[in-house]
């Protein structure tokens, strides 16, 4: 027994001095710059603050960790910025669906997030469609069949027409040779004010967001989005169930680092963001948002985000929007 | 719970000494913010998030809707010393306020400023008390069509705003309403106006327009006006320094006019307090005794729109409360907070989560005294800025004002806008512009163009439709009297001199 222990310590040893050149060990030197391209307030700068309470808690990492805004023009100052860091290690930044649409539909973004360094993808989110309590509709096959009779009548509050409530909206209405109005908003309590006033009929949002209006009688859900049933919303079919099955383009967040990240800090950040998915932290922010955690790797996360980005240009010129790159 | 309890238990709750000491702090610290520009207080909250994750929801939102309203008590500070809006909700104030210091009257415009915050404020925390969810359900019943005919009321007080010459104000409304479009379009993800610069994706901040126009081009101006060796004057003696009774008498209705209109549209998601500014100061230059005195240096231009924006912050808590709406970035962030906290904002926080709502609103009755005992002892105080001479105080406006735009957004190249502002500001006033319009237009322009383009795509592009809703007409209607008035008047004295002249013959 004794005996087996020291020789899988003594292989152990010899198998980690044989890797040690290949995965030289790559650690932070100073204090990590953490890029998030919302001011202050915004929902990423929120959740990213969160993330570096939790880090410090924790105690997961050997330096401190920063929030550093980096705001203008969706997200492409931001992308900018990273592009700028290239060769320095101690950046990362969180990214959002926006750092694919943006240089997708904009001529003037020119950092495309593949061509930064994708470390892992952290979260999808889930989305509810929700109309007024007492609206006529019980179903989406309801409110996808009075839309067919009168097209081009009812409308949905939402917000840029490349957000992914038109996205989803598109998608719906090609499968079900539908058509509604798609009314933007800028901020999500005009559009959430937009449904209650009954001056929209519909709407796709966050369950953060409407959850409370749900729970409270004013809003009922209609179907939610996402792979599997919520925790909260356990009744309600998904689109699938719902008789909608489409390729879903999910909401992602997650870490990119600047353009040609060495191995070595790749696998360390894999590593570190692996230890803070089982903290506690982690786990009640996902719940407290009803969020969907993901686990997935840099490579697997690149090739996500190459389909994803495909996906979105088709998707995208069907909403009208012009597609550039 | 009904009104009388719920107050009894939340001034039990705000009462407690850990809820005192949260809610000094907070207003404390919004003062403070409130007068540095560039850190709002959205962005304060924010910063300070991750410190209460372990505090108790009262106890917190406590503390930073302290930080929210008591920043608008400090913006209006820099303001009336600097010509620096400390706050985008006190530009407004740098009219007139700005105009009494260099008379020698910035202790009174800053004492007239925080009474009015006060009797406001307090005003808009009743109104809370009293009619939130009937308020609530009001504010719902408002969609883009009377957004849109309220912006339209409001850019149509512009005529009133302009001063001497119609043309040059609507001119200046012009730029503001082109600047305002610089930027991502969201109806069509186009860009517009930016030049192939990626910085100006996300249109400019409305900071850098507003401290270019004003602090810098009014700096400019004095230097150009051969202002460098005087200084301004500064009563001495602390009873020089504070608002007359006649100053109070003045600003009677500015007051009233503060609280209603300010809490109205607080009230509205997606208004808020700078608009809310705008309007109560118009709608006080339209019913003057004086309208022609305005931007000279009246105490009633400082006292509505400071009022305004102080009333704004109990109706923009209204939707937040009771229907878990945020209707601007603190508001937002104050919804994040509670969530955090373990609170669930929305149409049930009244009943699950009394201590919360009903201290909130307790609080805030505190929280408002406090800030003004805070701030008019610091009248005087503030007051002996001005006693810098010139070279020191013109390079230290300059200073402050690049610090506070480069403190937002934190890029260079804001800082070259902020210069080219300056000069614009600089050349309007040499050409004798008025620079008030261009500042609204770039406000409200952004929100106008939204809700025409909301209304028209919700009834199929017919503008007509517009008139069959009660409120939008009768606001249209308004803003075309607005209009047509002046034009009345001219029409007028042309006859009236015609007739003169006819007589002498």
């Amino acid at each position: 027994m004794k005996r087996r222990s020291l020789l899988a310590g003594t292989a152990a040893l010899v198998v980690s001095a044989a890797f040690a050149p290949a995965f030289a060990q790559w650690q932070p030197t100073q204090p990590l710059e953490l890029v998030v391209h919302g001011g202050p307030g915004s929902g990423n700068d929120v959740m990213a603050r969160q993330l570096t309470t939790i880090i410090e808690q924790e105690k997961l990492s050997p330096v401190r960790v920063q929030v550093s805004n980096r705001v203008g023009g969706g997200s492409t100052t931001a992308a900018a910025y990273m592009a700028s860091k290239k060769g320095d290690s101690n950046t990362i930044a969180v990214f959002t669906i926006v750092w694919v649409t943006d240089p997708l539909t904009q001529e003037a973004a020119t950092n495309k997030l593949n061509d930064l360094t994708p470390i892992t993808r952290l979260i999808e989110e889930p989305a509810l469609i929700v109309v007024r309590a007492d609206s006529p509709y019980k179903t989406l096959a309801d409110f996808v069949k009075a839309a067919k009779e009168k097209p081009g009548q009812l409308k949905q509050s939402g917000g840029s027409i490349t957000s992914r409530d038109n996205i989803l909206r598109q998608l719906i209405m090609k499968q079900a040779g539908a058509n509604w109005v798609f009314v933007p908003f800028p901020g999500g309590g005009e559009r959430i004010a937009a449904i209650l006033g009954g001056h929209t009929d519909i709407m796709i949002t966050d369950p953060s967001e409407t959850g409370e209006q749900v729970r409270a009688g004013k809003l009922k859900v209609l179907a939610q989005v996402g792979k599997e049933r919520l925790q909260t919303f356990k009744d309600i079919p998904t689109l699938k169930e719902a008789g909608f099955d489409f390729q879903d383009i999910p909401q992602t967040r997650g870490i990119v680092g600047p353009p040609g990240m060495p191995p070595e800090a790749v696998k360390y950040y894999e590593d570190f963001f692996e230890k803070l998915r089982k903290t506690a932290g982690w786990k009640k922010f996902l719940a407290d948002n009803q969020l969907l955690g993901v686990d997935e790797k840099s490579a697997e996360s690149k090739k996500f985000l190459v389909t994803y980005e495909d996906m979105l240009r088709v998707v995208l010129k069907d909403a009208g929007a012009k597609v550039v790159r | 719970m009904d009104i009388a309890s719920g107050m009894l238990h939340g001034f039990y709750v705000a009462l407690q000494p850990t809820n005192l000491l949260w809610c000094f702090f907070g207003c404390f610290l919004g003062t403070v913010v409130g007068i540095l520009p560039g850190l709002g207080p959205a962005a304060t909250i924010s910063l300070l998030l991750p410190l209460t994750f372990k505090m108790d929801a009262a106890g917190g939102i406590i503390m930073m809707a302290g930080i929210y309203y008591g920043a608008k008590y400090g913006g209006s500070t820099t303001s009336i010393l600097l010509n620096i809006p400390g706050e985008s909700s006190s530009v407004v104030t740098c009219i007139d306020g700005y105009q009494m210091a260099r008379k020698g009257r910035a202790g009174a415009a800053l004492g007239i400023a925080a009474i009015a915050s006060f009797i406001a404020g307090t005003v808009g925390v009743v109104l809370l008390t009293l009619m939130a969810p009937p308020i609530a359900a009001f504010a719902l019943s408002f969609s883009s069509p009377e957004y849109f005919s309220l912006m339209v009321l409001g850019l149509a007080l512009v005529v009133l705003l302009s001063g001497t010459s119609l043309v040059k104000g609507l001119l200046a409304l012009l730029v503001g309403l082109w600047l305002t479009a610089i930027g991502v379009d969201i109806f069509s993800a186009q860009a517009r106006f930016i030049f192939g610069q990626q910085t100006l994706l996300g249109g400019i901040d409305f900071t850098i327009v507003a401290i270019g126009v004003f602090a810098l081009g009014e700096v400019l101006s004095s230097i150009d006006g051969g202002e460098e060796s005087k200084m301004l004057p500064v009563p001495r003696g602390l009873r020089n320094l504070l608002p007359t009774w006649q100053d109070m008498k003045d600003c009677r209705f500015a007051f009233l006019n503060g609280s209603v209109v300010g809490f109205i549209i607080g009230v509205l998601p997606g208004a808020g307090g700078t608009i809310a500014s705008f309007i109560s100061y118009g709608l006080e230059k339209a019913v003057s005794k004086h309208p022609e005195k305005f931007g000279t240096g009246v105490v009633e231009g400082v006292a509505a729109p400071e009022g305004a924006n102080n009333a704004d912050t109990g109706g923009a808590l209204i939707p937040l409360l009771t229907l878990g709406i945020p209707g601007g970035s603190s508001t937002a962030i104050l919804l994040s907070a509670l969530i955090i906290w373990g609170v669930h904002p929305g149409p049930l926080m009244m009943t699950e989560s009394p201590d919360v709502f009903w201290g909130l609103v307790a609080s805030m009755y505190i929280g408002n005294i406090m800030l003004l005992i805070l701030n008019l002892p610091m009248v005087p105080a503030f007051a002996q800025i001005l006693r810098m001479p010139v070279y020191v105080l013109f390079p230290f406006i300059f200073g402050i004002s690049i610090v506070g735009v480069y403190g937002t957004t934190g890029r260079m190249f804001d800082l070259g806008l902020l210069a080219g502002f300056g000069f614009l500001g600089y050349m309007m006033g040499k050409l004798k512009f008025p620079t008030a319009p261009l500042i609204l237009g770039f406000v409200l322009g952004d929100s106008m163009e939204r809700a025409l383009r909301q209304s028209m795509m919700m009834y199929g592009g017919d503008f007509t439709a517009l008139f069959h809703r009660p409120i939008t007409a009768t606001m249209l209607v308004l803003a075309g009297i607005v209009l047509i008035l002046p034009l009345i008047t001219y029409f007028n004295r042309v006859r009236v001199q015609a007739v003169a002249e006819g007589g002498e013959a």
